[in-house]
């Protein structure tokens, strides 16, 4: 159905886009302005739907260099790195704010143009919406017939009454009524589905309440991400995590002081046909207090399925092999003896890669680099693994003694060896099996692989915008579809009397009979229907008339 | 539309602190250590009052922090694995020698480490005071309640009635430790000379 324009003067056609109903004859462009008036142009482009798009598509492509470029707040050796390897590029992203893009200012610029777009949308089209509410429904146009949809039928009832019947059916349908002034004409305009402007308003304000949570998120939200070795222990404070992403207005303070132990990790493979080795299932048993000095909870973690402790949520997001070394010195002590994390990459049956510091071995210090495999075998001559669970675990280790360049005090990755003032005392990787020992030349030492337990790195998040934005996410879906199921509708009955009244005995226009004329229309029929419903609407009308001259008919005779 | 208006103010709230950031309160009865970028002084009537634990120490012996009130002590959290400890271990080791005399004991919180490996490490820097072992950093959670602990190493100076005095977030250097100590003590070390 195309635009049907209402014959009179009408406010809820003047509820249209600000778009369609912006000043296109007061184009800057087209003459002489005052001041004001650029301002009025710049507000209704600001908040016309276009821009509003333009800026939101203009805030996802702002976020693009966030996810290709190192960034400051999550990888800050990845921004060193990029400053090493780019020396002439990387100081011209940095004063674009490219390593820190969601602090940028050109960023917060886009996202406060468009918060300022949406409000500037929505209030004015709050207060069309109440006006447009407040308005009753313009009179009936005089020709009914002449409407995209319209009936006409004989009453044997005055126009009054006939009029006064139509009004109880539409009444009954919940449309809103208005009805002449005592005018001598007898006529009813019905408006029906305000329901649609309600549901063009919650998704605008639906869409404001993702901005608002969004950015709750990120002001009052963090992120931590911590490995542990199953049978340990970690508390949910700064310097126990290994990695922490706080929000703008967070402080190590807001950090939940739960603690927490992993005491069992199970992880399980198919073990034959095409899916072989895939993982079947996963599942941390854990044990947790709250608060310190608080009673230990039992809970338990796996893939997908987070505990919710202190308000953050805790997640598996990886697993993998810590073998257990114990390594004694020179002088017969023992300095090192722990399971040491293995870290595998994305394939390979956990072939995990991982590295032996011992600080404190004398007289050297020593270091081992090398590799477990859970399900050890040999393919042309290099050591693989298998399969993903542990049935044959092996380490291959190369031995390193020197100066492992710790004591001078500066941090250093746990997964790697630097290996820069060290000696390789092995030439060939050691193959070892559980139980098996080192034995490191001219009486260094030994180093015995005791065995292995397995360990999972969980991600600690807490999101405060994430129900708000989950249910202003459902809230504008439903304003969505409200403004698409919903009709703005309306309909007219005209009666008018359709003959001079026979002969009455008392006077009284009993005898009267109208013609009813019943007419439609609907400014936009996108979903279809209408036609259907204004059918039944005219039938019921038909027969709510003949019952009232039914009813009538016995008492006037 | 009570709605509209709380999401406005709450849009116009957010604006104002993402353009101007939070603006941060001053830090009541907290001093910085002349000269020094990461160590703190807690003035008298402010310094907070520092957590009892129990724990066991690396030789196996049952250790109750609460045992240490009517001294001053400095408590130091390290793991062998830390780098920055490793390096501020010789100057803790000679302070705690120097400073014998006056009373002040000085305790080791050893966070995320193992035994064998923390044992090592205070043979290898002649470490002679007591740590208790603190794998799970428990005892580091207890604290952060009351002093920002963001890693290792931190150093804290707690008062002869159990209430921290001074604290050194990072490598304590000598000058640091015997500025605190001095306030804490009433003394001007004479043991040390500087």
């Amino acid at each position: 159905m195309t635009d049907v324009r209402a014959p009179e003067a009408d406010p809820f056609e003047s509820a249209a886009e600000p778009d369609e109903r912006g000043t296109p004859n007061r184009d800057p462009a087209s003459g002489a302005l005052g001041f004001t008036d650029w301002l009025v142009w710049g507000w209704r482009q600001l908040t016309s739907m276009r821009i509003a798009l333009v800026l939101l598509f203009l805030l996802a492509l702002g976020s693009v260099p966030g996810s290709m470029l190192p960034q400051e707040g999550t990888d800050p050796a990845g921004v060193q790195q990029y400053y090493t390897s780019h020396p002439a590029l990387a100081p011209l992203l940095n004063h674009l704010g490219l390593f820190n893009v969601f602090a940028a200012p050109w960023f917060a610029a886009i996202y406060l143009l468009l918060f300022a777009s949406l409000v500037g949308c929505v209030v004015p089209r709050t207060f069309r919406l109440v006006g447009s509410a407040r308005t009753l429904p313009p009179r009936a146009p005089r020709y009914l017939t002449r409407l995209p949809l319209s009936a006409e039928y004989p009453a044997a009832l005055d126009p009054a009454r006939a009029a006064e019947v139509a009004a109880t059916v539409l009444a009954g349908h919940g449309f809103r009524l208005r009805r002449p002034a005592d005018d001598g004409e007898y006529w009813l305009s019905a408006e029906k589905g305000y329901l649609r402007e309600v549901g063009n308003l919650l998704f605008h304000l639906a869409l404001l309440g993702v901005l608002v949570s969004v950015a709750l998120g990120g002001l009052f939200g963090y992120k931590a991400d911590r490995l542990l070795v199953q049978g340990t222990t970690f508390a949910d404070t700064q310097s126990a995590l290994d990695e922490w992403y706080p929000g703008r207005l967070v402080t190590a303070a807001d950090l939940g002081p739960f603690t927490m132990t992993l005491n069992q990790f199970d992880a399980s493979y198919i073990t034959s046909g095409e899916q072989r080795g895939q993982p079947s299932s996963f599942d941390a048993q854990v044990s947790y207090t709250t608060h310190p000095g608080g009673p230990a909870l039992a809970g338990n973690i796996a893939v997908n399925r987070p505990l919710s402790v202190d308000g953050a949520k805790v997640y598996l997001i990886g697993h993998g092999y810590a073998p257990i070394f114990k390594v004694t010195d020179a002088r017969g002590q023992v300095v090192y003896n722990q399971p040491t994390p293995f870290i595998s990459g994305a394939s390979g049956n956990f072939l995990s890669q991982g590295v032996v510091k011992v600080p404190d071995a004398q007289p050297e210090q020593l270091g081992f680099t090398g590799v477990f495999v859970p399900t050890a075998v040999e393919i042309g001559g290099v050591l693989q693994s298998a399969f993903p669970a542990a049935d044959n675990p092996a380490v291959s280790l190369i031995a390193y003694a020197g100066n492992l360049g710790e004591n001078s005090g500066v941090p250093q990755s746990v997964y790697q060896l630097n290996t820069a003032g060290m000696h390789q005392l092995t030439a060939d990787p050691q193959l070892l099996l559980p139980g098996q020992s080192l034995k490191l030349p001219d009486g260094q030492g030994t180093l015995t692989f005791t065995g292995y337990v397995p360990w999972v790195s969980l991600t600690i998040t807490h999101d405060p915008g994430q129900l708000p934005a989950l249910i202003c996410g459902i809230a504008a879906l439903g304003g969505l579809l409200l403004s698409f199921m919903v009709r703005r509708r309306r309909v007219f009955v005209r009666a008018r009397a359709s003959g001079p009244a026979p002969a009455g005995t008392d006077g009284v226009p009993s005898g009267v009979h109208s013609t009813v004329q019943i007419g439609g229309l609907t400014r936009t029929d996108a979903s279809g229907g209408f036609e259907a419903e204004f059918a039944v609407l005219a039938a019921e009308l038909r027969s709510a008339h003949d019952q009232a001259a039914a009813n009538r008919q016995p008492e006037g005779e | 539309m009570i709605v509209l208006v709380a999401t406005v103010c709450a849009g116009a709230a957010l604006a104002v602190v993402l353009l101007t950031g939070w603006a941060t309160g001053g830090n009541n009865g907290v001093t910085d250590v002349a000269g020094s970028t990461s160590a703190v002084l807690y003035s008298a009537g402010h310094r907070p009052l520092a957590p009892d634990f129990t724990g066991t120490t690396l030789t196996g012996a049952r250790l109750k922090f609460s045992s240490y009130r009517g001294q001053v002590v400095v408590l130091n959290f390290w793991g062998s694995w830390c780098g920055p400890c490793r390096a501020e271990a010789p100057t803790l080791a000679v302070t705690a020698q120097q400073y014998r005399p006056d009373g002040v004991a000085f305790l080791g919180v050893d966070v995320r480490d193992t035994r064998a490996s923390a044992l090592a490490f205070a043979r290898d820097f002649g470490v002679t005071y007591p740590s208790v072992s603190d794998p799970g950093s428990v005892i580091t959670l207890d604290f952060t309640a009351v002093v920002p602990i963001a890693g290792t190493p931190t150093t804290l100076v707690i008062d002869r009635t159990g209430h921290i005095a001074g604290a050194v977030f990072g490598t304590a250097t000598s000058q640091e430790l015997t500025d605190i100590l001095a306030q804490v003590t009433g003394k001007t070390a004479g043991a040390v000379t500087s």
